[in-house]
């Protein structure tokens, strides 16, 4: 079987073929989710070599562990998951090699975003696809990797609350703090994105 | 508006209340500008961040890319270990533990089903010796039917009776 030949094959088909160690179905499967599985990197880590370092290595991991693989998910959704784990395993090691802002403390104690002023008009309104997505960039890196990341499994992963505490290890009281921090700190970024536009 | 009523905004919008609750804020809502600023505020952020990643590509090419996980995996196999050789010893211990066992239980159901008696197979001969007369032996082989029995004469105990007599006298 040659990758060319696997391209109008179906996911399920090719994580079986894989399993029985066909390299040119899991090839297939790589090259079908490498951006997706990139993305989800570069959300968390906003930082593009860290992401390409780490979206690899979820691949190895996808390769070593397709026995696991049982369908309950998709295989793109399986290994998301994965590249999540290692993103947030650097991201920990990151943290604790870093001391922790003053700042990052008023986050966490649920202190600074209640400051801050609504954001009534939408700053994103009438933007292009291309220059929204600069700005959220912008803005998103200026998140401490706590809230991005709440952020990110919340809006991108689509997980709950619950699923969130569990995945992060935190209870649901914090990742709601975390997640509204996030938010009214991206308007506000996003706002000021705007007001430099326009002066 | 207090921090606890902004986060249950927050999880209206996420739609993480239940049902009874949501209708609550939902109501609560048209007389409260001040939340439904807050609202519109934190639907817009959501707004703005869907589709983000669909337009985010791998700064590489995919046949550059594939080549280095395949070299990854290469890697990890080739770094797996291979299965250890065992010892002589502890693969003989290994046989003969399972193998020990198994004679034990055969030797002790042996010897449990010997008292009741084998079907089939004839009681093994007996030999008696009568205490009253210690110079006589009985054997008795029940498969061939056959009774036979030894007479020491003179009877040892006789001799000594008769040299115990000798003695007195």
């Amino acid at each position: 079987m040659t990758a060319k030949d696997n391209s109008s094959t179906d996911d399920q088909t090719l994580v079986r073929a894989a399993q029985r160690g066909d390299m040119a179905a899991f090839e297939e499967l790589v090259a079908r989710h490498r951006d997706r599985i990139f993305a989800r990197a570069y959300s968390m880590m906003h930082n593009e070599e860290e992401a390409v370092d780490l979206s690899q290595e979820a691949w190895v991991k996808g390769w070593q562990r397709l026995a696991q693989f049982q369908g309950e998910a998709s295989f793109g959704t399986w290994m998301t998951r994965i590249v999540i784990n290692l993103c947030l395993d650097q991201l920990r090691k990151q943290k604790r090699q870093r001391t922790e802002s003053i700042e990052a403390m008023d986050e966490e104690l649920g202190g600074v975003e209640r400051q801050m002023p609504v954001v009534t008009v939408n700053p994103t309104a009438g933007l292009e696809r291309s220059e929204l997505r600069q700005r959220i960039d912008r803005a998103l890196g200026q998140l401490s990797y706590e809230h991005r990341t709440v952020l990110v499994l919340h809006e991108f992963e689509e997980m709950e609350y619950k699923e969130i505490a569990k995945t992060m290890g935190c209870s649901i009281g914090t990742v709601m703090s975390r997640l509204f921090y996030a938010r009214r700190k991206l308007a506000a970024l996003l706002a000021d994105l705007k007001k430099q536009d326009l002066v | 508006m207090d921090y606890k009523a902004q986060l249950k905004l927050q999880a209206f919008l996420d739609g993480e209340l239940p049902e009874a609750e949501a209708s609550e804020v939902a109501n609560s809502l048209a007389g409260d500008r001040e939340a439904a600023a807050l609202l519109g505020e934190l639907r817009n952020t959501r707004d703005a961040l869907a589709g983000f990643e669909t337009g985010i590509r791998l700064p590489e090419s995919g046949d550059f890319f594939w080549s280095k996980v395949q070299r990854g995996i290469q890697r990890l196999e080739a770094a797996e270990p291979e299965p250890t050789r065992t010892p002589f010893f502890s693969r003989l211990r290994r046989f003969l533990v399972p193998a020990s066992a198994l004679a034990l239980v055969f030797i002790a159901g042996v010897v449990l089903i010997q008292p009741a008696g084998l079907s089939g197979r004839a009681p093994a001969p007996d030999i008696e010796t009568a205490l009253a007369e210690a110079g006589a032996f009985t054997y008795r082989d029940y498969s061939a039917g056959t009774t036979l029995v030894w007479l020491s004469y003179p009877a040892d105990n006789e001799v000594a009776e008769s040299d115990q007599t000798d003695t007195v006298d």
